[in-house]
């Protein structure tokens, strides 16, 4: 029997270290690319190491536009880091901690706009942009987050507000506390886990979000390092460029780091995050 | 009558701090959410290229649809349709499959869900510079190991005969995030069930059918349902593919939206086709919640 077990654990790491070798086989084919001279790249016998590395696909990616593309994402990205968790946890207070009539209205009103497909909302929302002189700039990526953040985002922080004791907040209303102190001083500084899974994941979403930019932004001026990346090395649109496959594969291990990084530092909170929200489905 | 209207009115008045918290959420259904549905679906009846035609035309963006533009229309729905059908069911049995060996109890068993997580962090923009490359015909990896192995190579991506399936391929690099949900899942099952069934002798298969399963199906009724919701808006061959390897079968509903509204900016048009897929996701919604019956809500139901 336990002869049994111990082979059933060898096989099973057996196949996870198959399955794990195909689904990393990209990334491992990406980083060695990356360092590629271009004769190696397209040599007629397949090549997985590079002779040595060459460092030249990487320098050659930072251009002042490149850098330009960063800081253009960096605002929209920190901008949405910052206000986001404010606007849905000060809604989400409202569902968890307050009582009031037709509160339960709201919440399904809320609840149904995530069936809404972004695609249709998408075209109105350009012309208002436009009728605004938003289009070619990064607010309409950026001012949405004072509304809430999306119904899943709040429906997340009124889970976890109403997994918090009142007994702090029931006190705090004794002492005559007003709501918007309890939400401030007392609900708000409970909920960093929450917080920080948040946080971490509009970092991601918007670092590699490329359909909003895509829609709203024309001027290379204003793209955002991913839009800008998928015009300069996926269309090859831009002049001047060398697009073969070692400064394409750099790009795209560039642009992969800081989101796997956050994603190592973060894994923890990331998966309780999950758990958080599969509690009520 | 008059009581109840005027002590709900009381209420309401005693309680108005909780009003306040929802003025940015009222705000932004109303700007992000009903103002834009409405106006699409005005556009939607009209002929539209933001510069200087905006005429009513009543039926008629839903009519070129039907006759005119029938054959396009009909190839988009079919492609988009064909891929939710294959891509969905298999992406989640598989990711299924993936989070029953990842829950084994075993030493480092969370590496192996880090590094089977990771193709979903990285930026789409990534993988398809990384996919492209990995799919051309000539140089690209895929076909050089296929040849290793003497199998037949494959055109890929660049042949309409291969290029859906390449697609449902490539989506399969993203199994973690199924993986994640199923796992989570897992966790809530009460370790009790488990504890009897093994009294009872029951084999891990019969444990599998009758409580892994059964009590995770709440879990698959919402991931089958964001799944289709996501799948019918699928925009990858955007990514994948020029407009001249832009094949009927991979010009999904979602890319032929965007290239009416923000390529050729015919809004009003644009506008239409994406009311007849609002539609079809919330007629297919609809439905799920409606035979939703196998799906095992807890005791209390």
């Amino acid at each position: 029997m336990k002869c049994r077990a111990y082979a059933i654990k060898i096989i099973i790491y057996f196949v996870l270290c198959l399955v794990t070798i195909v689904f990393l086989f990209p990334f491992f084919f990406m980083i060695m690319k990356s360092f590629m001279t271009q004769n190696e790249a397209f040599a007629q016998v397949v090549q997985f190491f590079p002779k040595q590395l060459y460092w030249k696909n990487y320098s050659q990616l930072f251009d002042i536009q490149m850098l330009n593309w960063l800081k253009n994402t960096l605002v929209i990205v920190v901008f949405n880091m910052v206000v986001t968790p404010i606007s849905s946890s000060f809604i989400a207070f409202g569902f968890a901690k307050m009582r009031f009539p037709f509160k339960k209205v709201f919440f399904t009103v809320m609840m149904s706009t995530v069936m809404l497909p972004g695609i249709v909302l998408s075209i109105p929302m350009y012309v208002i942009y436009t009728m605004l002189g938003w289009t070619n700039s990064a607010l309409p990526l950026i001012v949405p987050c004072i509304f809430g953040g999306g119904a899943l985002a709040i429906f997340l922080y009124v889970q976890f507000m109403r997994g918090i004791s009142n007994e702090i907040d029931n006190a705090a209303k004794i002492d005559g506390a007003g709501a918007f102190r309890r939400y401030w001083q007392i609900c708000l500084p409970l909920c960093k886990a929450i917080i920080i899974y948040q946080v971490v994941g509009i970092f991601m979403g918007l670092w590699n979000d490329y359909t909003g930019p895509l829609i709203y932004i024309n001027d290379p001026e204003e793209y955002t390092l991913g839009l800008g990346i998928y015009y300069r090395y996926l269309t090859g649109s831009e002049a001047g460029i060398d697009i073969s496959a070692g400064p394409k594969m750099a790009s795209g291990v560039v642009f992969s780091i800081p989101p796997a990084l956050v994603f190592f530092f973060f894994q923890k909170q990331l998966i309780e995050g999950v758990n958080i929200g599969s509690v009520k489905g | 009558m008059k009581k109840r209207e005027q002590s709900l009115f009381k209420e309401m008045k005693k309680n108005y701090q909780g009003y306040i918290f929802m003025v940015p959420l009222v705000a932004g259904i109303l700007l992000l959410n009903i103002v834009p549905m409405v106006q699409s679906l005005i556009y939607s009846f009209m002929d539209y290229d933001m510069m200087n035609k905006m005429e009513w035309v009543g039926f008629g963006n839903y009519k070129t649809m039907f006759t005119i533009d029938f054959k396009p229309v009909l190839a988009s729905l079919n492609a988009t349709f064909l891929y939710c059908i294959i891509s969905i069911p298999l992406n989640m049995v598989l990711s299924y499959f993936l989070a029953l060996l990842l829950n084994a109890k075993l030493k480092g068993i969370g590496i192996f869900r880090t590094l089977i997580y990771l193709p979903c962090v990285i930026p789409p923009i990534a993988s398809a510079l990384l996919w492209q490359d990995m799919f051309d015909p000539q140089f690209g990896i895929l076909n050089r190991i296929l040849e290793i192995f003497q199998l037949p190579k494959s055109m890929w991506l660049d042949s309409p005969d291969s290029a859906l399936g390449t697609m449902i391929f490539m989506n399969l690099w993203g199994l973690g995030g199924g993986m994640i949900l199923w796992l989570a899942s897992f966790k809530n099952i009460p370790p009790s069930l488990y504890e009897a069934a093994k009294i009872d002798g029951a084999s891990y298969i019969v444990q599998l059918f009758y409580i892994t399963v059964p009590m995770t199906t709440p879990i698959i009724f919402y991931n089958l349902l964001n799944s289709m919701i996501g799948g019918l808006q699928v925009f990858t061959s955007f990514l994948m593919t020029t407009s001249s390897t832009l094949y009927d079968n991979i010009y999904f509903f979602a890319v032929r939206i965007y290239n009416e509204a923000f390529v050729s900016f015919n809004m009003g048009y644009a506008s239409a086709l994406a009311w007849i897929l609002f539609m079809i996701i919330a007629l297919l919604s609809l439905a799920m919640f409606k035979w939703n019956r196998w799906v095992f809500f807890g005791d209390e139901n």
